[in-house]
Parts: C-alpha cells; structure tokens; sequence
C-alpha cells in the first residue's frame, strides 16, 4: 500500500502494520478453553481454519448491536465501498419514516438516525490523517472515565473506537439507533413477528419492543437479528461455539446466516452482485450470552 | 399488567411486600443472594449525584420536549415554567373517579448530562400521594424510570406512565417497606442509586 493511502486510511494503516489493534489471533480464544470441554477445543481448532481473529465486545446487554455497528463501520471502512453506503442510506431513510409511520414522535429518534449517519460518513471519507498511537492511548484512558453509567469497561474495546474516531458516548448513542431501527421493523411488520415474540416470551409485539427492544442493556435475540437485518438489508452471519454436537460424522461449527427479505429493492442486486461473495460480510461469534466479532482468513 | 419495582429487602428473612406475591418473592430472594455484594457496595458509596451541565444533544432534545409540552400537554399534568431546562417541576392533578380525584401533587423532573441515554430523575415532592408503589420521601418504584427506561420515552409517556399508576390503585397506603427504605434514604441519595427488583402487581 502506498504511504498516501496510509495517510488516508489511518486505521487500515495499523490494521496492515501486522498488529491489528482490538483484535485478538484466534489462539487467544484456544487458551481461554485450554482445560475446557473437547468439543470447543475441536470447534475452535475448526473455526481457526476460517476465521484469522476475533475481536471482544463488551458483555452489556448491548453486544449484538456494538458487534454488529464495529463490523459494519470497519467493513466500509475497508472497502470504501460507497455504493453500499449508498444503499444503507437508503434504508436508514426508510427506517426513519418506518418510525414516523408509526407514530413515534420524530425528536425522539432523529438525533440517533444523525450521529449513525455521520460515523458512516467519517469512516468513507477517512479524514484525521494523522493520530499518533500515544494520541489514541491517551484519549482511550480518558473514554474510561467518561463512560456511560455503572457497566464494566473491556479496555481494548475503547482502543477500537478511538481508532474509529467514536468515544463511547457516541457509541451507545449508535447502539440505541439499532434499537429504534429493529423496534421499528418489529413493529412494521408485527403479523410475521408476532408468533417469534410469543414463542420467547408471553408478551404483544407493543411490549415486547418497550421491554426488550427499546431499553439500552437489553439483549438481543433472534427476532432482533432478523428484523435488523432486514430492516437495513444487511446480511449478518452468527456463527455458534457451543457444547452441541451430533452423533454421526464429524463435529462442524455451525452457523447461521441471518439474509435480508427485502427482494425488490437493491439491496439484493448488490448482494449477488456478479463477481461478489455472497458470503455475509458482518460475521459474529456467538457464545451462550454474547456476542464478539469474528474476521475471515 | 405493568411491572413495578420495589427495593431488595435488607434482611431475606422479615420480607413483606405489598401485593407482592410468592412467586415474585422468590424470584426477589435469589437475585438478592446473587447480587448482595453489588447492592452493599452501592449503599457505601452513596452519595447525591453531582449535577453536571446538560450535554448538547440532552439540551437540544429538552428544548423540543419543551415545545412540544407547550403544544400538547399530557392531560392532567402542568409544567411549571422556570427558565431551568435542566429541573422541570411538573403539577399533577387525580384523574376523576380515581382515589385521587381532584388532589393536587408535584413532581421534580431532574434530567442527567446525557439525557435521554440516561433516564431522568423522577420524584413526587412533599407531600407524596398514599400509594403503595410511592414511597413517603417521594420515590416512584416505577420500571421506566430504572432498567427499563429508553431514550423512545419522553417526560409527557413518563407523565402518562405515572397518572395510570396513580388511577389504577384500589388503596392508598404507603409499600410495607417504606420506613425502611426511607431510613436508608436519609442521606439524599437518588431514587436511581437504589437497586429496585422485579415486583410484579396489579396497582
């Protein structure tokens, strides 16, 4: 890569300079399950076969939607893929007259759809060339004090939104973005819902997203991933490390791959895309509780 | 059917809750015995909340809550202008045909730098209205204004949250635990400092 484009880029920058901050290699993951069960000793042998890293999330409540902001903004930054950008715009607009259609009052939700939209826009263009790694450090420590609330704080989960220019604050305010969105798409089309939601638990889709969609800290479920998903048309790929196993053949990871609805739109023209993988570019490890990033080979 | 909160008792042992039923009791003593470390070092530390000034989004959300209030007040409920954005002193009036019919209370509305990602601070001023989830020194066991708060609300659904509360109870009586807990308040310490528990119940 070129010195201009590192200057550009400063986070793939240091991603290239082979020590990808708030990553972690893989064996990290090995270690953590050393003297733990055979299967996930296996399974993460198998995993390590197609993913390079992981990257830890805050266990908050708050994880899905903080895995899937970092791996969504990263990939964009990567890529500057500025038709995909394109085409979220879109869909956040949708998302905004979702809500509206809904009767949500518009200042409730309008301040989140705009910060979304300016880390969006801050990762395409790249700017603030040149922070210094001390520079990052100092303002990671700084993110500590000013942290939301009573929650616990994973250090090199700081790291990472300092590289991306997003003090935390900002952060959680992203996190409540997702959360309007997914309630939004809940409540749109609360008729396919509405079976998921009481099979979960034995509340109506209203007080379902009041009590588990809308309120920071609140985790997130299959319904929640689906109605995202959809909602902004992005594919996410979960893939499960837990004790199951089957009896015949050998033991696989598996996964799940969570792919828009929308069909119409071009959401799918740019997901089977000639020439594209049609292999969801979000993918996140799912651990009985949490959610982490996990990065391909 | 609306989830209330109530504070963890201090001793497991002399556990009374108004309407409270066992099922809800034992869901109360398992968290209390799982979190009991957490709940003590919280009552150490206790002290007022230091006000810190009003972020720029918190202000400019206040402001269009502000408008909007003026344009379409919650029924029953009056703010008291001040040109303090940051503390909002609200009148509430008994619904008719409730047991609060006619009686007059205020509420102090105190909002967070970061509101809305922070819930603002709810409370009733002397004298709180007799009701069992309202305690004598003002404090609301209320979910949405806890765990379950989310930027979604506003001070006008809080508003609403609290007459329906107040409509919706068949006696007015202080909750079982209220000399208690007001005890353990005496050093000022915020309603949103308590660690308030899942208590089910129909007021």
């Amino acid at each position: 890569m070129h010195i201009q484009q590192l200057q550009m880029r400063p986070f793939a920058g240091i991603t290239l300079g082979l020590k990808p901050i708030g990553q972690e290699p893989l064996s990290s993951l090995a270690a953590e399950f050393e003297s733990g069960s055979p299967i996930l000793k296996e399974k993460i042998r198998l995993l390590a076969e197609q993913y390079t890293a992981l990257r830890r999330t805050r266990g908050d409540g708050n994880c899905f939607y903080r895995s899937f902001m970092l791996a969504y903004l990263e990939h964009i930054l990567e890529t500057q893929d500025i038709a995909e950008a394109k085409r979220i715009t879109g869909k956040v607009e949708q998302c905004k007259n979702t809500l509206q259609s809904l009767g949500y009052t518009e200042f409730t939700y309008e301040d989140f759809f705009s910060i979304f939209m300016e880390q969006l826009e801050s990762v395409l263009q790249g700017k603030e060339a040149s922070i210094s790694m001390e520079e990052l450090l100092s303002r990671s420590r700084d993110q500590f004090v000013s942290d939301y609330g009573k929650r616990t704080f994973a250090p090199n989960f700081a790291l990472i939104f300092i590289l991306f220019k997003v003090p935390d604050n900002v952060c959680m305010v992203v996190v409540m973005f997702f959360r309007f969105v997914t309630s939004g798409e809940i409540r749109k089309r609360a008729e396919f819902f509405e079976p998921f939601i009481a099979g979960l638990t034995n509340t109506s889709v209203d007080q379902f997203c009041k009590s588990s969609v809308e309120p920071m800290g609140e985790e997130c479920d299959h319904v929640h991933i689906i109605a995202l998903s959809d909602a902004l048309g992005v594919a996410i790929r979960v893939v499960y490390l837990d004790r199951s196993s089957c009896d015949k053949g050998a033991l696989a990871v598996n996964h799940h791959d969570f792919v828009p609805t929308a069909s119409a739109d071009e959401s799918s023209v740019s997901l089977d895309a000639p020439g594209k993988s049609t292999e969801p570019f979000v993918t996140l490890l799912y651990r009985p509780g949490h959610y982490d990033i996990l990065y391909r080979r | 059917m609306r989830i209330l909160l109530h504070p963890p008792p201090r001793d497991r042992g002399s556990m009374i809750y108004a309407g409270s039923s066992e099922r809800f009791a034992l869901i109360i003593s398992l968290s209390f015995a799982l979190n009991s470390a957490l709940f003590q070092r919280s009552m150490i530390s206790s002290t007022a909340p230091s006000r810190k000034a009003l972020s720029k989004i918190a202000c400019g959300r206040l402001q269009k809550e502000l408008v909007e209030w003026q344009v379409n007040p919650p029924s029953g409920f009056k703010h008291k202008v001040t040109d303090n954005l940051q503390s909002w002193i609200i009148e509430v009036v008994g619904a008719a045909g409730t047991l609060y019919a006619n009686e007059t209370y205020q509420l102090q509305v105190d909002f967070p730098e970061h509101y809305p990602m922070e819930a603002p601070q709810v409370i009733f001023l002397p004298a709180a209205p007799l009701h069992p989830h309202i305690y004598s020194n003002g404090h609301i066991c209320l979910d949405i204004l806890y765990d379950s708060w989310s930027p979604a609300m506003t001070v006008s659904s809080i508003c609403v949250s609290i007459v329906s509360m107040l409509s919706s109870s068949t006696r007015k009586q202080r909750p079982a635990d209220n000399d208690r807990y007001v005890r353990k308040c005496k050093n000022g310490r915020s309603p949103k400092e308590t660690r308030w528990w899942f208590h089910d119940d129909k007021v």
